[in-house]
């Protein structure tokens, strides 16, 4: 029973983090219908970004946090102007800009590799391998701060949606683009903001990441289908559901590793994305079957 | 003049007939003696081992003949059909483990095999469209990376396989100068069958259906056209080519090895050779298979690392659906610039 308790708690303390990892991704698909295939690459560089703060000055990734979410915002920026904004009138828009940003994570990939070479680098904060022991049951220090950070940037955002005036316009355009289009919402600018702030969310995700997970630039194809099962499962668009599907999948995963080993756990997310694909294409809260 | 019918059975008929034309509709100036000069260039290539060590120039054709039939394959579905796949690669792995296991437990060539692990591809993509080609657009794209990852940890856990480190193939016992002969006129004979196969396609009915499936599903399927069974057969026949090749493949390089067929690179050289040649056509993945091939070559000799080669694909594929999402063969098509020996359709 205290095994079955203690698997619980460490599947729990995953999900916060992958929740992190796809609420930007969510987000950018819910305002632009842009599926961002180079969101894992670009937490990757989130990532490097704490890494490399770490080992050369030894600030601590929560505290790079901030800095790799505003250098992740400005990539977003110009990534939004250089080649997004172009493409708004494709016709086979929301195609077009899947292969676009698949190409995008090749670039990033083949660039952070030839920078950084393939080598598993982890930053090594001291609480990232601490725990805090309650009885027979431990909780990982680095994945509950990890976890808790990641609750707080998705809460915030939650709240900014909810109760801000441009969080208002944001959700708008999330609805119906043409309707908030004629009633006055810079549609332009929602997607630029909205963008810079999934890429932001995604450096967050990658400083916490670096001392959750080991990485190296071509791991992010893996976590594309994993984010990807997430956003899928949760219905895309949608950052309840995200969270929602984050914390349930990370929980199976976690049982799954337990019962049948740590390569399984993976499988886990891939199968989900499948079986939700057959069973229920819009998701768990999507709305809109016609994109599934 | 509109002709009148005495009855429904003739107005079917002539709607029959009418369909058939369509179907068949080929553009009246392609021309015929280019591919086939090239084909004809392409069998007496071998000859060159005659006069000099060209295994190098062997390898570097042998392996663009391989990716023509392996982007003429995706190509019917991606190009025809319009659900971009970037998970053919597993098509490719299976291809490559059914014959590569058969030769190493029977020692059967992979070249006699090959057709059979086509099906058996076929007979696997049939069941995975089933599953997959219920969702479409940028839900399709997802699920198919997902089958990637799905095979990957199959395979590289599956010990009857050897697992992640794969296993050997026997060489065959030729001599130096001749021993790539066999895979380079079975990659020859693939890749003419692919790019034939596909001509046939699109001058078929079916051909006709899959077009107007990547036009417009909804109106397609009222149309009356099954679009299910459409793509999924669409589907499969794509499987069937990619399978192929890679069943040869694993014996051409002596060993399987889930890193080898099972990396997203194989895939995105499929898909970026049918954009940058111009997807849904004849002559471009096969212009697309021989300017990647070319520029890998040149890129992995002048520069080295796979890191860069990764990053210049990426910049390849971005800029190409930036400034020509047609193509080679599409832009010029639509400019009516394309040169005569460039228009297969």
């Amino acid at each position: 029973m205290a095994d079955m308790l203690q698997i619980l708690i460490l599947g729990i303390a995953l999900g916060g983090v992958y929740a992190l990892m796809g609420a930007g991704l969510s987000l950018v698909f819910g305002v632009m219908r842009i599926v961002n295939l180079a969101h894992p690459s670009l937490i990757m560089m989130g990532a490097y970004v704490a890494y490399w703060a770490f080992k050369l000055y030894g600030i601590d990734p929560l505290v790079i946090l901030p800095v790799a979410m505003i250098i992740l915002a400005v990539t977003g920026v110009l990534l939004y102007k250089l080649v997004f904004e172009r493409e708004a009138k494709s016709a086979t828009y929301s195609e077009m800009t899947v292969l676009l940003t698949f190409a995008l994570a090749m670039i990033f990939e083949g660039g952070l590799a030839t920078a950084f070479t393939n080598t598993q680098r982890v930053t090594s904060p001291e609480y990232a391998t601490d725990a805090i022991f309650l009885g027979d049951i431990f909780i990982p220090l680095g994945q509950l701060y990890a976890g808790i950070v990641s609750l707080i940037l998705i809460g915030g955002l939650a709240l900014f949606l909810k109760y801000s005036r441009f969080g208002y316009a944001i959700r708008a355009t999330t609805q119906n683009r043409e309707a908030a289009q004629l009633l006055g919402v810079n549609v332009n600018l929602v997607g630029l903001v909205s963008f810079a702030i999934g890429l932001a969310l995604a450096g967050a995700a990658g400083s916490l990441v670096s001392f959750v997970f080991s990485f190296f630039p071509s791991k992010h194809w893996e976590w594309i289908a994993v984010l990807m099962s997430l956003v899928v499962l949760g219905g895309m668009g949608s950052i309840l559901g995200t969270v929602v599907a984050a914390y349930l999948l990370s929980i199976v995963a976690a049982f799954v590793g337990f019962f049948f080993g740590a390569t399984w756990s993976t499988l886990t997310f891939f199968l989900a994305l499948f079986v939700v694909l057959l069973v229920r294409p819009q998701g768990l809260f999507g709305e809109k079957p016609e994109l599934a | 003049m509109a002709e009148t019918y005495e009855n429904a059975d003739e107005i079917v008929a002539a709607r029959r007939a009418y369909n058939e034309t369509l179907a068949q509709a080929h553009d009246k100036r392609r021309v015929f003696w280019f591919p086939l000069t090239v084909v004809l260039l392409l069998l007496a290539l071998p000859a060159l081992q005659l006069v000099g060590n060209y295994n190098y120039l062997i390898h570097i054709v042998l392996y663009t003949l391989c990716y023509v039939t392996m982007a003429s394959g995706w190509n019917i579905i991606g190009g025809f059909t319009g659900y971009i796949s970037l998970g053919h690669n597993v098509f490719f792995a299976v291809g490559g483990y059914f014959a590569g296991m058969i030769l190493a437990r029977y020692g059967i060539s992979t070249i006699v095999m090959a057709p059979i692990a086509g099906l058996v591809c076929a007979a696997l993509g049939y069941l995975i469209g089933l599953i997959t080609l219920r969702v479409r657009g940028p839900s399709f794209i997802i699920s198919s990376l997902a089958l990637v990852m799905i095979f990957r940890i199959f395979f590289e856990n599956w010990h009857f396989v050897g697992g992640a480190a794969g296993v050997s193939l026997p060489t065959n016992d030729l001599s130096v100068e001749t021993a790539k002969f066999p895979y380079y006129y079975a990659f020859l004979a693939m890749a003419v069958f692919a790019v034939w196969a596909s001509y046939k396609i699109k001058h078929s009915k079916f051909g006709l259906g899959l077009r107007a499936i990547s036009k417009d599903e909804i109106k397609a399927e009222s149309a009356g056209i099954d679009t299910r069974l459409y793509k999924v057969l669409a589907f499969a026949i794509s499987a069937f080519f990619v399978g192929m090749a890679g069943a040869v493949w694993g014996e051409y390089l002596t060993y399987i090895r889930p890193n080898i067929f099972l990396v997203i690179l194989i895939s995105v050289n499929m898909v970026l050779m049918c954009i940058i040649g111009g997807k849904g056509t004849i002559a471009g993945p096969v212009i697309g298979a021989v300017l990647i091939v070319a520029f890998n070559e040149f890129f992995v000799a002048t520069l080295g690392a796979s890191a860069i080669n990764i990053l210049a694909t990426g910049m390849i594929m971005a800029l190409t659906l930036m400034f020509f999402p047609l193509g080679l063969v599409g832009t010029l098509a639509k400019h009516r610039k394309l040169p005569r020996i460039l228009n297969w359709d």
